[in-house]
């Protein structure tokens, strides 16, 4: 008979795939035989090469590291699992030894479910096996290290920089496939791709025929997972046969036979079939980098639109292109850049329906030399889904006596622009912190005044105006405007440096990073958005923030754009390059997960349910609050901000 | 000792009639108990080593020569685990004149309520002393529950549990003395699971508290064992 300490076992489980899919009288079954292991900090639960005992692990509280060896001896972090994560399930699928050591990072409770007795129900539970195979496979380490070899990979690397230059005659570079035979062992292959920065490797034969083939996708269903050793044969885990083109194919050819087939890479022979030689790989990723759904189509379109409506709907065109982006993975410096150049193009097209009204109403031309600066994350080049405009305007000094025409006329032309943004989707900003407004649309002795007061002045607000207004970036205009404001900030911060840059500093701590999510998220206490997680607040700003700070420090005032600021802080602090290069990566997948829970729910992104979030992204989410906290650490003590607190 | 070892074996052996020898007075269930099973644990027993049982009685009330237990729970823990396989669980039918007990509210255990199986004490006795076997006993305020399994094992013409007893809240007060500023009340099991942070869902059913006993007194070994220094020992409770 069931008791009440297995009904509370069971209520923890229900939750909890693949516990949730077993019928009330299975699971009771399975948690009236669970063994609660209580594990201090910094005890092992067990190590690599240990056979497994009969069980695996679900957390109840606290949190417990996967750690894998590398050839030194040294101890990798593969996985942090907090409550309610499964780990240790290799037992159940394989007979195999431990891969991993798991060590308590706190004091932590487990609850050790019995294989035996869940291996008897897996036959009835269809969905239990179809769950072991296939969402184990979400290891947070895999996909970071995923990501990273497709930035390192050529095509992406090149297109980061200029979106827009992707051609087809690409798809047929020379570039020697790499390749594997069917004995060698799913490590050394798995090596391979990494060395070479690929995504798939052929299997061949002696005679350099392809007999299979094996993607990032198997490994981390086979061997993430630990389904399967990694030193058995690639021949178990390979797809086979492969589906072959001649190596002349074109793009259309390619997609065509991705379609007919839905294989997601086709090996490209000497003649097609696979009794010739392998001479190449084509994959769906290259497809879509290359033509697919071309940004520069969508661009083009921008250029040619007549009406605001017309480029709304360009604009959600983009977001199918985003979502498609993010469905494979593509590497978020891409996708930015290339949404970036959309968002830019929009506006540039706004402001010139805005010259053009201008025109209609009887204004006439500008009467100045002005720019259009987009501030906030448009202004780094990070926004990815339409979130309210943060904008504002500069035009060069005239005489005192023109100055209130002069100003007149671009607050009107704002005023149109911030319309037509507002119509494309880019909704008014409730701070009203936009050119329309008298306080943003200044001549550049005024926006110098302005800037001047911020550094000196470091009142709160004046805080948030520079966390929103240091990020400028010129669009559209005369171009020269925005670095005289540029080289007048780097002067102030000569003269007076350390009181500004500490305050700044400062205002990248007022969010404690949310360490606190291991048990609950910290999730909002009161208003609109209660008992949600603010992703940009709590997540993304700390890291923005940071690297503004760090950048300004290092007075390189022309990189506007957080992950490239990271990037080059890493250069300049190779003792912090690790740290650095983390930060980067945290932004990259908060960036990635905004992007992703905004499509899905049709808003920007910014607050998140904790319950809305797959175990996956959660484990994500998890991971990149470290980098956040050791990053707040650094500015503490390098701005010695212990004294001022 | 060896002349009332003689002695125990020699009625035990007389003895035939069931449950109760006619000669010795000991049920055979205790005679098994007492001569079978060795209780003695030496004291330098690595503490991993040694059968734990977390045992937990509800009773009428608190009055340990008046009042009856009515529910009795144990749950074994072996090194750091807590195994919920292995489990006791019985239930007594309310004696009369104990129905409008006021410890109902606090247990929630409705006199007779037909949601539970009901065995008897001597049932219960045997069963209990068969889990126990020689393991250590731990529970939170033992003294009480013990002494209560001491009255009812009296009753039916046994002697007292042998098991090498450890209370939690004595651990608890060690490991965090009481000045004259900790009130008692500061050991109780809600108190220390509130202070190690052990949710309190099931309090008051006899397996919900062993179960929460059992998280606490983990809790309480690894922070001992931090203060000691090394691998714990019996001799360090």
């Amino acid at each position: 008979m069931p008791n009440q300490v297995t009904y509370r076992v069971y209520d923890f489980l229900k939750e909890i795939e693949p516990f949730s899919y077993l019928d009330q009288e299975s699971l009771l079954r399975v948690a009236s035989r669970v063994e609660v292991r209580y594990q201090p900090p910094g005890t092992v639960v067990f190590r690599p090469g240990e056979p497994p005992r009969d069980r695996f692990f679900v957390v109840k509280e606290g949190v417990i590291e996967l750690y894998s060896e590398d050839a030194d001896g040294q101890e990798l972090l593969v996985e942090r699992c907090g409550e309610k994560d499964i780990f240790g399930i290799r037992p159940l699928l394989a007979d195999d030894t431990y891969v991993f050591l798991a060590r308590a990072v706190e004091e932590s409770l487990l609850y050790a479910i019995n294989s035996e007795g869940f291996r008897d129900i897996i036959p009835h539970h269809p969905r239990v096996l179809e769950y072991l195979a296939t969402s184990m496979a979400g290891s947070s380490r895999y996909n970071l290290e995923y990501r990273a070899v497709q930035r390192q990979r050529p095509g992406a690397a090149a297109s980061r920089e200029e979106p827009d230059l992707l051609t087809l005659q690409s798809l047929h570079r020379s570039r020697d496939p790499v390749v594997c035979h069917a004995n060698e062992t799913i490590m050394d292959a798995a090596q391979r791709m990494t060395e070479q920065g690929v995504g798939s490797i052929i299997v061949v034969d002696e005679d350099h025929c392809p007999i299979g083939i094996i993607t990032d996708r198997d490994l981390r269903r086979c061997v993430a997972t630990g389904m399967v050793s990694r030193k058995l044969p690639v021949l178990r885990i390979m797809s086979s046969p492969v589906s072959c083109i001649p190596t002349e194919a074109t793009v259309t050819d390619v997609q065509i036979r991705m379609l007919r087939t839905g294989y997601h890479h086709l090996v490209q022979t000497e003649d097609g079939t696979d009794k010739s030689r392998v001479t190449g790989v084509v994959s769906e990723h290259d497809l879509l980098l290359l033509q697919g759904n071309n940004p520069a189509v969508v661009i083009q379109e921008i250029t040619t639109a007549r009406t605001p409506a017309y480029l709304r709907e360009l604009r959600d065109r983009a977001e199918r292109l985003l979502s498609s982006y993010l469905e494979k993975e593509v590497a978020i410096g891409y996708i930015t850049a290339v949404m970036t150049q959309i968002n830019d193009e929009i506006i540039r097209k706004c402001i010139k329906l805005g010259l053009a009204r201008m025109q209609a109403d009887g204004l006439g031309n500008p009467p100045a030399l002005f720019d259009w600066l987009t501030l906030g994350s448009q202004g780094r080049g990070e926004q990815l889904l339409r979130t309210d405009q943060d904008n504002a305007l500069i035009f060069e000094d005239v005489s005192p006596a023109k100055y209130n025409s002069t100003k007149d006329y671009f607050l009107k032309l704002a005023d149109y622009v911030t319309e037509h943004l507002n119509e494309v989707g880019y909704r008014y900003c409730d701070g009203d912190m936009m050119a329309s407004n008298p306080k943003w649309c200044l001549s550049v002795s005024k926006w110098k005044d302005q800037f001047t007061e911020w550094m000196h002045e470091n009142t709160a607000e004046n805080l948030l105006n520079t966390s929103i207004f240091f990020d400028y970036r010129g669009v559209w205009g005369d171009g020269s405007l925005p670095d005289k404001l540029t080289s007048h900030i780097f002067d102030e911060l000569g003269s007076n440096s350390t009181r500004f840059q500490a305050s700044l500093a400062m205002a990248a701590l007022q969010n404690p990073s949310p360490l606190t999510f291991f048990r609950n998220f910290v999730v909002e206490r009161s208003g609109e958005h209660k008992d949600q997680f603010d992703l940009k607040a709590r997540a993304m700003r700390p890291l923005t923030d940071a690297a503004r700070v760090l950048i300004l420090q290092a007075r390189k005032g022309n990189i506007n754009n957080t992950l490239k600021r990271f990037e080059a802080l890493a250069k300049l602090e190779p003792q912090n390059a690790r740290l650095y290069e983390e930060a980067a990566e945290a932004y990259e997948l908060l960036i990635r997960l905004r992007a992703e829970l905004g499509l899905k729910r049709g808003d920007n992104g910014r607050f998140v349910r904790p319950e809305e979030l797959t175990q996956v992204q959660r484990l994500l989410l998890r991971n990149s609050f470290n980098p956040v906290k050791e990053i707040q650490q650094l500015l503490e003590v390098r701005f010695q901000l212990s004294f001022l607190r | 000792m060896a002349v009332a070892e003689w002695l125990r074996r020699v009625f035990g052996l007389a003895g035939g009639d069931g449950r109760r020898s006619s000669e010795g007075g000991w049920p055979d269930y205790y005679r098994r108990y007492a001569t079978e099973v060795d209780h003695r644990i030496p004291p330098d027993t690595d503490l991993r080593e040694i059968p734990v049982v977390v045992l937990d009685a509800e009773a009428t009330g608190i009055d340990v020569r008046q009042d009856r237990i009515l529910c009795m729970g144990g749950l074994r823990v072996s090194g750091n685990s807590i195994n919920l396989g292995e489990k006791f669980e019985a239930y007594l039918p309310t004696p009369p004149g104990f129905e409008r007990s006021d410890a109902v509210v606090i247990h929630g255990i409705i006199p007779n309520s037909q949601r539970y199986a009901y065995v008897d004490e001597p049932t219960l006795l045997s069963d209990l002393l068969e889990f126990l076997d020689g393991a250590l006993i731990v529970g939170h305020h033992i003294g009480f529950d013990v002494a209560l399994i001491n009255q009812a094992l009296k009753r039916h013409g046994a002697g007292p549990l042998l098991n090498q007893v450890v209370d939690t809240a004595d651990l608890a007060k060690r490991l965090r003395p009481a000045g004259y500023w900790t009130p008692e009340h500061d050991f109780s099991l809600d108190a220390l699971a509130r202070r190690y942070r052990i949710p309190l869902s099931d309090r008051h059913t006899a397996l919900g508290d062993c179960y929460i006993t059992g998280v606490l007194w983990l809790k309480l070994l690894s922070r001992l064992a931090l203060r000691v220094g090394r691998d714990l020992q019996l001799r360090d409770l």
